[in-house]
């Protein structure tokens, strides 16, 4: 168990280089890798995302942090069965067309992951029809998440919602936005299911959007 | 219509009902500062509101301060802009000119317009022309059939004459030599930067600078692209091609010449402000993957770009290097040289964004990374550009904290180069921790209050929160990242690296020391740094001084290779790894 809160305890403090090291101690000690993933991560995060949320953090310590849990993911995906990390389904994310910024979509990214979903990230300058490409790809997508950082990409992302609306899938899936210039006016303008003004709130909105689907 | 008073300034001004106050500092032409670009997220816009005309006798305390963004006006209403300090910004207008040959490519040269002789074939054009070193009769000499028609005439009032001419053409024929000048201009995003140079011997006769007038549309460049996208070019063109010609008017009239009398002007700035001045949409600027609309050097007619000087003198517009690596950084590359260097130099120029290049004579690599606004004052909680009241510079010694003010105002806010020391100064004092955690041990450990609300200048006091430290984190490891990544690309490491040269206001003021020890830079380059001030406008001066400089901004514009950050995946990894501090 006190190898488990060492994860916990690097993850939380972002010790990105000894967080690999301590799962690895943590795993040749016995301890279960569901464990590991459980509770000095999954649940770390959810603390880090917490206090994000209070403003006890602000975005450098939680984009430590999450790097940290990566880390220690990569030691721990070996030992975990498949789809053991994804439990809560399948999320699609991607920045807008026009659009080369992912530190935002990064950590919203990490922290839905840590949400307990598996994650398929596009990358950025993504454009509707690559989109629309990767749903089909992956039919068991239950969310799509879109990302501008640019209020000149606005409109890119007002198109891809657009798309997605029109798709025969729709009822499949949710459409989460975010960004900097996004707003919750604007998400219900373009017919977005959701919206989450940081990565924390984000996580909690896949959560939930998942939840009432 | 309902009016709106601005009691300081003085000024009123009827706007219908439902406009905001900032649209109506807009339109009284106050110039406010809105770097939000009035979307009501910074709240550097506050006014006071007084519903009745202003009386000695009305206590003002009460008076709430509000978003002049977000203020609709509904009745009369009087605004007290709390603009105390306007046109008192420090603005750097000092470089170091690198010393180079005084070679321009402007001539004036006396030259004679004789009676013919008996049975010459020649034209008077033609004579004319070959009096001129270095145009000749063989070279082309782009036509004025204006200024030729008008040969007869001046030959029969004087054979002697001035010939005003470039290596392409004869701008103008006068009687006396006169003065004749050059203008030189440095737009950033923020503040302009004017020089009037004699085309006897290049020296600067006169310096004008001020803010850039589009702040008013947005503090950013992203902003202002999307101003322009949204409403147009015309506006943000017409406004900055105005306050140049503000600016000349003050030059010449400081160096007691006519505006008529300025033959050649050049302008560096970064590229949406390059665009912006020529009319050109930035709307590529601002779509990945943000490539300019054009990017070689240019030689155009002033004329055509609404400035009034000579109707002939000529507008250079240095080359851009790519989409977020502008004119100003070619024309700072162009002030140092780099490239004639062996010793490796790393350029740093520091502003919103924070454009670098690397290299030597063999490779230079630039790169921008979007530091954000933090060093300008925008974001922080005290945050302010270096105007009067500003603390600059903050020392701490044995337990006890100290400061300095520009202008030795009371203290009202902090700029980049005090955000920087403060920043270097807590975690001397272990006060910050590694991850950027603050414990100030003052009544709010989350707040460290650096100067108390009585001894201030403006009642709030002077204070840096742990917020606040998250952004200086953001942007200082954007920068390291940014240097790092350019290291690797060139295949070099910090010790391999001759000099930092640090370019603009922010570097000019910034201790390196301090900067060093937050981190934007490897901390052993520390004793490498050199401040080389307005180095964009001295590239400007340089394009006009020197007819080979100018020729060498277009090999060095061409030949610099950009290194697109967002493109490379170790970004984000080599960012997040320099969000931290190194802690004693």
């Amino acid at each position: 168990m006190s190898k488990i809160t060492e994860v916990a305890e690097l993850v939380e403090k972002g010790k990105a280089k000894l967080v690999g090291p301590a799962v690895q101690a943590a795993l040749d000690e016995g301890c279960d890798p569901m464990d590991i993933l459980n509770q000095g991560m999954i649940e770390t995060m959810g603390v880090v995302g917490e206090k994000f949320k209070n403003g006890e953090i602000f975005v450098p310590e939680m984009l430590v942090a999450a790097r940290a849990m990566k880390k220690g993911v990569e030691v721990l995906k070996p030992h975990l069965a498949t789809g053991s990390t994804g439990a809560n389904g399948k999320v699609i994310i991607a920045t807008v067309s026009g659009d080369l910024h992912d530190i935002g979509k990064n950590l919203v990214a990490m922290m839905i992951e840590s949400a307990g979903f598996e994650v398929v990230d596009l990358g950025v300058d993504v454009s509707t029809e690559k989109v629309l490409e990767a749903y089909k790809e992956n039919p068991d997508t239950k969310i799509i998440c879109l990302s501008a950082l640019l209020t000149t990409t606005m409109p890119a992302m007002k198109d891809t919602v657009a798309a997605l609306n029109e798709a025969d899938f729709r009822s499949n899936i949710k459409i989460m936005v975010g960004g900097a210039p996004i707003t919750q006016e604007f998400a219900d303008e373009i017919g977005a299911d959701g919206y989450s003004e940081d990565a924390a709130s984000a996580a909690t909105l896949a959560k939930n959007l998942v939840a009432a689907a | 219509m309902v009016r709106v008073s601005f009691v300081r300034e003085g000024e009123s001004i009827f706007v219908p009902e439902g406009t905001t106050v900032l649209e109506a500092e807009i339109l009284a032409g106050l110039k406010p500062d809105a770097p939000c670009g009035g979307t009501g997220k910074c709240g550097k816009c506050l006014v006071q509101i007084l519903e009745i005309a202003p009386d000695e006798s009305v206590d003002r305390k009460d008076r709430p301060l509000v978003r002049a963004c977000q203020m609709k006006v509904t009745a009369d209403i009087f605004v007290d802009t709390l603009h105390s300090q306007k046109n008192e910004h420090a603005i750097l207008t000092e470089g170091y000119l690198r010393p180079v040959q005084y070679h321009p490519g402007l001539s004036l040269h006396q030259i004679r317009l004789d009676k013919p002789e008996a049975g010459e074939k020649r034209s008077d054009w033609e004579r004319m022309l070959e009096q001129l070193p270095r145009i000749g009769a063989e070279a082309s000499g782009e036509m004025d059939l204006a200024l030729a028609a008008s040969l007869y005439d001046r030959r029969m009032e004087s054979a002697r004459w001035y010939a005003v001419y470039t290596e392409g053409e004869v701008l103008d024929l006068r009687r006396e030599p006169g003065r004749i000048c050059f203008a030189a201009f440095d737009i950033g995003t923020t503040t302009v930067v004017g020089y009037l140079l004699d085309a006897k011997d290049g020296s600067t006769l006169a310096v004008e600078s001020r803010l850039n007038p589009q702040v008013q549309y947005g503090a950013d460049v992203i902003s202002r692209a999307n101003y322009a996208l949204e409403h147009g070019t015309s506006v943000l063109s017409g406004c900055i091609r105005a306050a140049v010609n503000e600016m000349l008017q003050a030059l010449a009239a400081q160096a007691a010449v006519g505006t008529e009398d300025i033959f050649q002007i050049s302008i560096v700035g970064n590229t949406c402000m390059h665009h912006l001045f020529l009319g050109i949409s930035p709307g590529s600027l601002v779509h990945a993957p943000y490539t300019p609309a054009i990017s070689q050097p240019l030689t155009l007619r002033a004329a055509d770009y609404g400035l009034d000087v000579h109707p002939k003198a000529q507008l250079l517009m240095l080359p851009v290097i790519a989409g977020y690596v502008g004119a100003d950084t070619c024309a700072c590359l162009m002030a140092v040289r780099p490239d004639q260097k062996e010793e490796i130099t790393l350029l740093l120029d520091i502003g919103t964004n924070g454009e670098m290049v690397l290299g030597n004579r063999s490779r230079l690599i630039a790169c921008s990374t979007a530091a954000g606004p933090a060093f300008e004052g925008a974001k922080i909680t005290c945050g302010m550009r270096g105007a009067a009241g500003a603390v600059d510079h903050v020392f701490y010694k044995d337990g006890v904290w100290s400061y300095t003010t520009i202008g030795g105002a009371p203290a009202i806010g902090l700029c980049g180069s005090g955000l920087i020391d403060l920043t270097a100064c807590l975690l001397r004092a272990g006060l910050i921790d590694e991850n950027g955690r603050l414990e100030s041990g003052q009544e709010d450990p989350q707040v460290f209050v650096l100067v108390s609300p009585e001894d201030s200048g403006n009642g709030k006091g002077v204070y840096l929160t742990r917020k606040d430290v998250g952004e200086v984190q953001l942007a200082k490891a954007a920068i390291a990242a940014g240097i790092e990544l350019l290291m690797e690309e060139l295949q070099v490491t910090e010790d391999d690296i001759a000099e930092v040269c640090i370019a603009g206001a922010f570097g000019s003021y910034m201790n390196p020391v301090s900067a060093g020890e937050i981190g934007m830079f490897p901390r052993s380059l520390t004793g490498r740094v050199r401040s080389i001030g307005n180095a964009a406008g001295e590239g400007a001066k340089l394009a006009l001084l020197s007819l080979e400089e100018w020729k060498a901004a277009e090999t060095l514009a061409r030949e610099t290779d950009f290194l697109e950050l967002a493109a490379l995946t170790d970004f984000q990894d080599c960012f997040v790894e320099q969000l931290g501090f190194e802690t004693a």
